[in-house]
């Protein structure tokens, strides 16, 4: 019994010392993305989630396409298009001669069928397209959209995921009335340069190369995106070069891993902004000069230059730096412990002496120590802060309920306008998880930034945003903490990488390819 | 008067006195106990005087200093917010005792009342007590713990509630069990016959000869309620910062291992040994009362 | 016996998943969508309703084989299951194995030089295992291992292409198709894992064995052997050891709970896509279709390997016939 079993363990060890030659002989024509967010459908008109789009976006073209690596609108599946005198009114032309990989033909009725089935559907990503009144074919190649009121950053949501086009021949799996959205989620059937070959649910998804596609094929016959939970875990398989590119490491393992050979750090500004929500409706917040206080009372350069190891920047106000409408005068928050004391003792607390609570979840792993530095900064004014931590369905859920004091949060635009940030943040018609997590209300910014969607004049609207942003400060409603720098780390040998900041965690597959 | 005689009767056989002496007997002989014992001793210890142990506050952050690796200054390094772990895994000491005492010491006595009455009542009671911890039992535990954590909001006392709620069936089953087994002996029998009051008979007889078992098997569980509470925090589950929980440390130390391994290694070696204490000790009890043993040549 | 534990089971679970402060219909419409939307699919979901109406629903689509649609996926649940299910299995079993082929000499050895040097030092490595931290451990070796060495692979279950699927179980499948490379690669993955997974359950397993062993020793029969010159090696082979195995299975099949609980933490640190990997992700998003259908599954994988035990006790000791 006793030698069976030590035979039995040293023929494992055997076979695991035999694995190491079969180990690590990844082809040349295939990219190893390691996720360590699982995506849960590959349904552009279901999924809100970057780890899914990072898959579904290049199955898929849209109307109009963010112009590589910048927030420029370039054609895609549009040709051409005009915006009418009143902008209520967008017309697109389309491109000739398109077939979806199923073999349907593209033209005026697909698009039509992707904005029924979206609106139909009802979820998430319809809301980005809630300007929208209704879809008019015009001919076979030219469609009309009519908007609900003029809406000048409109244009560009037609580029984010949300617009992906998706071929009518899905109604083809439709079961039950559900646009085929049993099938679509595990599938893709769009015109872009790869296709969804393969997903093993847990462990990967793997995109083929379209060798039909209509414009230049992609380099890499496939990309393998592997789910990877741990991040410990996801940059040991990148040491080993057993997978080539990969997201989302801590802060602190890639600066660890700078430098090392064999790997590439890529970094770059993002509109990415962590803040924190300072719920306005709450005794002690209500108070302007509290709020005010506690963003006096925050260590920001310990939070940026300790914890973000400088990969970060202090948000001025509101909007981030890079987008339209950025002020760079704007007033920003330093630590001030004494300025904070007396704003406190002004709104009849000297000393502090009262307790909050912030929330942050787990899933976003920076928060925590931004919390308790935080927490220290505010103990130094007498204020008690107690951290809670959540699951991400129940921080929604209180966010969106208002109860809550402060939370973290963060916040990528969808569309590439300020709008993204002042609108959404401060109208409060928008109170809740829609935008203005503060719930906040200030009568002259709700009439500022309802004005800035509809200006036309671009001056005009820049002064609009530029009155938005010195009120916000003041107000104080969020505490601006910073905009992250994003960063990926990836094998050396991978080639023809182009950072987009409007398509976060969403690599350019089609461009890139591998060198070894 | 007539009890006395009762007694007197069962003295030898069932005391839990002479039961107590002989574990403790039996413990001193076996040098994996007592290497238990030191363990649980030094645990305590470090409980109490946390605040003369620890060099520094377990909360006190200093960011310059985050990721120092250990040295005369810190011993065991410090994390990713500048805080000195070994102080940290001092003061650690507290919360998981507080885990054990307060997840063990609940479960004792829910599951002791509710076995107890389970094995004495008989009946429908009983049918129903035991097919409701039947349920428990078939539970995966860290699962079902997961859920009542992750429903009522992570946090310590959250962890503690879900671990009484899986705990409780052991404990209900190892009391009913010794109560079905003293209802047949012949002193209670008597004892009914005298017309000894069933409240009487419950406090003098029953509950004295369950606690033996009940606190073997407490032993044998406190490390288990300790690697469970470790592995919720670690999931996410659990205590909430700056609460300088073991598992917690750990979770939060291992995208840290591969560079700064003493964020989570210390914390580790800490659960590994004190569970590693409370199961020798639990194991050595065991084996003491272990009837089967006895008579092994 | 089993019906009335399952349906146990399954209401405690669907009442705590009721109490969370998550809006499930919140949570399937996403971010940023319109009350109208989460309006319309909370009465399309049948959210609005009743908890009680709720549990009816869900218990007679039960009986029908429909576990529900994950909120987050918005697939079946039991398509999920049977997804995630195959990996779990094959960790636990293989884990299980481990045990046994070591847990079992361990303990005969203990019991053979019992309190001797070779007893202290097989039950202290076995008292290790039992109060090692799972996640921490598998870090550790992972590191070790894979990183430092590179003897062994890395997280996951196999590095290379699976085999064809036709069970979901790596190793049988690739077995089936004579796909060699497969097997090697997804035997080797299944190392750190199931020895991790196995070595925490090791000390039950070690404990009884010894136990009953030196509880057989002292019988008559084992005596008389004895007696009768028998060398020792023979008398353990064809006498105790029979006898000695039956509590150890009982205690093994008791430990394939605790594997599917150890499970969740090992899942996590090797990235194994099995299902307490699967329930993590689901109870961290609150997705409780999910968690109800893993629940029940585990709980029924539970009953069902006990009752095993129960059988296989026929073969080892013939006095028990079913």
């Amino acid at each position: 019994m006793l030698r069976r079993s030590l035979l039995v363990m040293l023929s494992v060890a055997l076979v695991a010392a035999f694995s190491l030659t079969v180990l690590a002989s990844s082809e040349d024509g295939v990219l190893v993305f390691g996720a360590t967010g699982e995506l849960r459908t590959l349904d552009p008109h279901v999924s809100v989630d970057n780890n899914a789009w990072r898959a579904i976006y290049y199955c898929y073209d849209r109307l109009v396409e963010f112009k590589l690596g910048t927030t420029e609108l370039v054609p895609g599946l549009a040709t051409s298009w005009d915006i009418a005198d009143d902008g209520l009114t967008y017309t697109f032309h389309l491109r000739e001669g398109i077939k979806f990989i199923d073999g349907t033909p593209f033209n005026a009725e697909a698009v039509k069928f992707n904005f029924d089935r979206l609106f139909a559907m009802g979820l998430a990503p319809a809301g980005t397209f809630g300007f929208v009144d209704k879809v008019e074919v015009v001919d076979d190649y030219a469609v009309n959209f009519v908007l609900k009121e003029a809406f000048i950053p409109g244009i560009s949501s037609f580029a984010t995921d949300q617009g992906c086009i998706v071929s009518p021949g899905v109604m083809e799996h439709d079961v039950a009335g559900d646009w085929g959205q049993d099938w679509l989620a595990e599938h893709s059937a769009g015109t872009g340069p790869f296709f969804v070959d393969e997903w093993t649910h847990g462990v990967r998804v793997v995109l083929a190369r379209n060798d039909s596609y209509w414009g230049e094929p992609a380099k890499l016959e496939k990309v393998s995106i592997r789910y990877i939970p741990e991040a410990a875990d996801l940059r040991m398989l990148l040491e080993t070069g057993e997978v080539d590119i990969g997201e989302k490491l801590t802060v602190d393992q890639i600066e660890a891993m700078k430098g090392t050979s064999g790997i590439t750090v890529f970094e770059a500004p993002s509109f990415c902004c962590h803040y924190v929500y300072m719920n306005c409706q709450r005794p002690y917040l209500n108070d302007v000069r509290v709020r005010q206080a506690i963003s006096y009372a925050v260590n920001y350069d310990g939070i940026i230059n300790d914890l973000w190891r400088g990969t970060a920047t202090q948000m001025r106000g509101p909007i981030p730096v890079g987008l339209v409408g950025h002020d760079e005068n704007v007033f920003q928050y330093q630590q001030d412990l004494e300025k904070a004391r007396e704003l406190l003792a002004d709104a009849g607390y000297p000393g502090g002496g009262f307790t909050l609570k912030i929330m942050h979840a787990p899933v976003i792993p920076e928060w925590r120590p931004m919390a308790l530095v935080i927490q220290e900064g505010l103990a130094e004014i007498g204020i008690k802060l107690e951290i809670e931590s959540y699951a991400w369905a129940t921080l929604r859920d209180k966010l969106n309920t208002g109860d809550f004091d402060m939370s973290h949060g963060y916040w990528t635009p969808d569309y590439a306008d300020a709008d993204m940030f002042t609108w959404y943040w401060f109208y409060s018609q928008n109170w809740g998880l829609a935008g203005n997590r503060s719930w906040y209300k200030n009568v002259v910014m709700d009439k500022l930034v309802t004005q800035s969607r509809i200006e036309v004049d671009p001056d005009k609207r820049l002064a609009l945003f530029q009155g938005i942003q010195w009120i916000s400060v003041g107000d104080a409603a969020y505490l601006y903490l910073l905009q992250a720098n994003y960063q990926i780390v990836m094998r050396d040998w991978v080639k023809g990488y182009v950072y987009n900041p409007m398509l976060l965690n969403m690599p350019n597959f089609p461009g890139m390819y591998i060198e070894k | 008067m007539h009890l006395s005689i009762l007694e007197s009767g069962t003295e030898e056989k069932r005391s839990p006195n002479s039961e107590w002496r002989r574990v403790v007997r039996g413990l001193r002989k076996s040098p994996l106990a007592v290497l238990g014992s030191v363990i649980i001793g030094i645990l305590i210890a470090m409980a109490i005087f946390a605040p003369f142990l620890a060099p520094y506050s377990p909360t006190k952050m200093r960011l310059s200093e985050r990721l120092s690796p250990p040295s005369s200054r810190h011993i065991f390094g410090t994390d990713d917010v500048g805080r000195d772990i070994l102080s940290r895994v001092i003061y650690g000491s507290r919360i998981s005792l507080r885990i054990c005492t307060v997840v063990v010491g609940l479960t004792i006595g829910i599951g002791t009342i509710l076995g107890v009455t389970a094995g004495y009542l008989g009946g429908w009671v009983d049918e129903l007590i035991m097919r409701i911890s039947d349920v428990f039992l078939a539970f995966p535990a860290l699962i079902l713990a997961m859920a009542i954590a992750a429903a009522l909001g992570p946090s310590l006392d959250n962890v503690i509630l879900a671990m009484v709620v899986i705990w409780w069936p052991r404990y209900a089953r190892v009391a009913r069990g010794q109560v079905l087994v003293l209802r047949e002996i012949d002193y209670m029998v008597a004892a009914k016959a005298l017309g000894v009051s069933g409240c009487r008979t419950f406090i003098h007889h029953i509950l004295p000869n369950c606690i033996s078992p009940i606190i073997i098997q407490a032993t044998l569980d406190l490390g288990e309620v300790l690697l469970t509470a470790a592995t919720l925090s670690f999931i996410g589950f659990g205590a909430q910062p700056p609460t300088p929980e073991w598992g917690a440390m750990i979770s939060l130390g291992r995208n840290y291992l591969r560079d700064n391994w003493w964020y989570a290694t210390f914390p580790g070696l800490a659960i590994l040994v004190t569970v590693m204490g409370f199961n020798l000790l639990g194991d050595a009890a065991r084996d003491v009362l272990d009837p089967r043993l006895r008579r092994s040549p | 016996m089993i019906i009335p534990i399952v349906l146990g089971v399954l209401s405690i679970t669907f009442l705590i998943s009721h109490i969370v402060p998550g809006d499930a219909a919140q949570l399937m419409a996403g971010p940023r969508a319109t009350p109208e939307i989460i309006e319309r699919i909370r009465r399309e979901s049948g959210l609005d309703r009743p908890l009680y109406v709720q549990f009816g629903m869900y218990i007679s689509e039960l009986f029908k084989g429909d576990l529900g649609k994950s909120i987050l996926t918005r697939r079946p649940v039991l398509a999920d299951i049977v997804d995630y299910f195959p990996a779990t299995f094959e960790l636990t079993t293989v884990a299980m194995l481990f045990t046994v082929i070591v847990g079992i000499p361990l303990g005969i050895i203990s019991a053979v030089h019992k309190d001797k040097i070779l007893d202290q030092l097989s039950r202290l490595g076995s008292v290790i295992g039992v109060s090692m931290p799972i996640f921490w451990l598998g870090l550790l070796l992972m590191l070790f291992f894979y990183v430092r060495l590179g003897i062994l692979p890395g997280p996951g279950r196999i590095t290379g292409e699976p085999p064809a699927h036709i069970t979901g179980l790596f190793i049988l499948d690739s077995v089936l198709t004579g796909n060699w490379r497969a097997l090697v690669d997804s035997l080797s993955h299944l190392v750190m894992p199931a020895f991790v997974l196995g070595y925490a359950v090791l000390a039950r397993v070690v404990r009884m064995m010894r136990s009953s062993m030196l509880d057989v020793f002292s019988q008559d029969y084992i005596q008389t052997a004895r007696a009768k010159g028998l060398r020792e090696g023979s008398v353990i082979r064809k006498h105790a050891l029979r006898n000695a195995l039956i509590p150890t299975l009982t205690v093994i099949g008791l430990s394939y709970g605790e594997l599917l609980g150890g499970a969740v933490a090992t899942e996590l640190i090797f990235a194994w896509p099995g299902m307490a990997h699967y329930v993590v992700g689901s109870m961290r998003t609150l997705d409780f279709p999910a968690v109800m259908g893993v629940t029940l599954v585990i709980a029924l994988v539970y009953i069902l390997v006990n009752l095993l035990v129960d059988i296989s006790y026929a073969f080892i000791d013939p006095r028990i016939r079913y």
